[in-house]
């Protein structure tokens, strides 16, 4: 079994030049967690996560102080949103580097580069570097639990 | 003995560049330094290894490292931040009050404990606050900043120069409290009422949710009490004899370090993670510099130096005192105050046994190293801490806000202090 069989080949994506708010009409219209950013030849150059938006609006002190249990109420953190400028930039400028595997990949090859990378979804691409799937952990892992043994059942 | 003292101040200049301009750290420089001094004297016959040993002041390393050890012990408890919680919620969001409370806080815990370590635990307690508040944490931390150097020059255990010079001069605590604190709250007033001026308009904007900062429970973030409050009794114990260690004829170092021993023993920490809270670069830095300034005393560099300035007489010494403060400021404004103190204080005594008049020269040296600091972000270990902080949020302080906001509060600090000096010219001890 590769990478091919247990990918999901209806993926979503965004182009290159979108902008930071187009991409996340994207995200809320499509309802993902990671979208390949492509450029126009349809190679992956780039994944921009929900958790990079969100990054966004996140108030600073989170990233300051280890346990934020005892800020009952984020007051006006809650209603704070970024500011349009920043919105309008292109989500170049937020994509992080992509990492891809190959349609023809090994399962286990696919799941240890996710597990050591930390990732929880990857773009797959062709021979020629172009997009053609989206997999996750739990696609690999739910398609090598389909072919382990079976239980024998005694005589 | 002319090329000794030549090639010792040669040593000691280039130390001096490299450690201003951040070159290399400072704590390598003092130890080469240090090395290359004894090697020097040993070489040329003018400096032994048991000089070298004599030069270092273990009153001054003695003082810091016990100081050091109850910072220690009371970091991870969270009293740092209970008290910046606490100072929130009695500000009822109000951002004027916010300032005075958050200001008034981190110089009183400064004034008693290492003030770097004060602000790096109230500086994000800070953010916080003012972003549930939505407003600017910008002034509020600059304000933290200024004040609590500002403070610290009023006790003896405030800043690392008065630990200096109260050991090089025999000045006691209750010296500090007497001829210091009075002086250093009008200037501290005047800074904070300058910073209110400076930031007015920050400060007129009326936070859009002030509820939000009434839900922070202080008592949450306060981990660990029972350990707090152990330090904080012998804390206690040992200001109690801070005031009277000097009719009891015990060193602060004694004080600080005994204070350290009881609270190490109460508490019996993990000891590996404790003295990782410890600057051991600080102290080391410290010894380096009294290896390499004992080396130019034994030289006969300042000898040389005060015969120099044997017209230094002609001044009166008032303006002495003066220009003190002043030359002193304007160089810690741009590097670091320690080694400036602690090549002042062998020209001061150069000066004394030259058989002027020093008592009063002390406070000019302190006031001049503590205020002088307020002007640029580089001017103290708390304005970097502060300014590197808020780079991780939206609304960084920048050297064009420091001059703007620090430099005045500098400037003002200290020709306030001037004033203050001048007045009470005739009062200080001989």
């Amino acid at each position: 079994m590769h990478i091919h069989d247990c990918m999901k080949s209806h993926v979503f994506f965004i182009p290159s030049t979108a902008s930071i708010s187009e991409a996340a009409a994207v995200f809320v219209k499509r309802h993902v967690g990671l979208l390949p950013v492509i450029d126009d030849q349809g190679k992956p150059i780039g994944v921009l996560r929900l958790a990079d938006l969100l990054s966004l609006e996140l108030p600073d002190f989170v990233n300051l102080i280890a346990d934020v249990e005892f800020v009952h109420d984020f007051g006006a953190v809650e209603t704070t949103r970024p500011e349009p400028e920043l919105l309008a930039r292109p989500v170049t400028s937020l994509m992080k580097p992509v990492m891809t595997v190959e349609e023809d990949s090994g399962l286990l090859r696919a799941y240890a580069l996710m597990l050591q990378h930390d990732l929880m979804d990857m773009p797959v691409v062709n021979a020629k570097g172009e997009l053609v799937g989206i997999v996750s952990r739990v696609d690999i892992g739910t398609a090598v639990l389909s072919i382990w043994p079976t239980e024998r059942k005694s005589p | 003995m002319i090329l000794a003292a030549i090639l010792a101040s040669i040593i000691f200049l280039v130390s001096l560049v490299l450690i201003f301009t951040e070159k290399i750290n400072r704590t390598i420089v003092g130890i080469a330094g240090a090395a290359l001094m004894v090697g020097l004297g040993k070489l040329l016959g003018f400096y032994s290894e048991s000089q070298a040993v004599a030069a270092v002041d273990f009153n001054t390393l003695g003082l810091l490292l016990g100081m050091m050890i109850l910072v220690a012990l009371l970091e991870p408890t969270g009293f740092f931040q209970y008290l910046a919680v606490w100072a929130g919620r009695v500000s009822k969001g109000h951002p004027v009050r916010l300032l005075v409370l958050l200001g008034t806080v981190t110089t009183v815990v400064s004034m008693f404990l290492d003030n770097v370590t004060t602000v790096i635990l109230i500086a994000p307690v800070t953010i916080l606050i003012c972003e549930i508040l939505g407003i600017s944490p910008a002034p509020f931390l600059l304000a933290e900043a200024l004040l609590s150097d500002t403070g610290g020059v009023a006790t003896l255990v405030g800043d690392p120069p008065n630990v200096l010079i109260g050991s090089a001069a025999g000045l006691s605590f209750i010296d500090f409290l007497i001829y210091a604190l009075p002086i250093v709250l009008v200037t501290w007033l005047t800074a904070l009422f300058l910073l209110r001026y400076l930031f007015r308009r920050e400060l007129a904007i009326k936070p859009r949710n002030m509820k939000a900062v009434m839900k922070l429970n202080p008592a949450e973030v306060f981990e660990d009490r029972k350990t707090a409050r152990r330090v904080l009794i012998v804390l206690g114990g040992a200001i109690l004899l801070f005031f009277v260690s000097h009719f009891l004829h015990i060193s602060p170092a004694f004080v600080a370090l005994s204070a350290a021993g009881v609270a190490l023993v109460w508490i019996r920490p993990d000891v590996k993670k404790m003295l990782e809270h410890i600057e051991w670069s600080v102290l080391i830095f410290f010894a380096g510099l009294f290896v390499m300034v004992g080396g130019l005393e034994a030289a006969g560099v300042f000898e040389a130096l005060v015969r120099l300035l044997e017209h230094a007489n002609a001044i009166p010494p008032v303006l002495f005192g003066v220009i003190i403060i002043w030359v002193v400021a304007g160089l810690s404004a741009i590097v670091d105050n320690i080694p400036i103190t602690i090549a002042m204080i062998p020209v001061i005594q150069g000066l004394g046994a030259a058989g002027m008049d020093i008592g009063p020269l002390w406070w000019a040296l302190a006031f001049g190293a503590g205020f002088g600091g307020n002007g640029t972000i580089v001017g103290s270990t708390a304005n970097i801490v502060v300014a590197t902080l808020s780079e991780k949020t939206r609304t960084p302080i920048t050297s064009k806000l420091w001059n703007k906001r620090g430099l005045p509060v500098m400037l003002a600090t200290c020709a306030v202090a001037t004033i203050l000096y001048i007045l009470v010219f005739p009062l200080f001890p001989r």
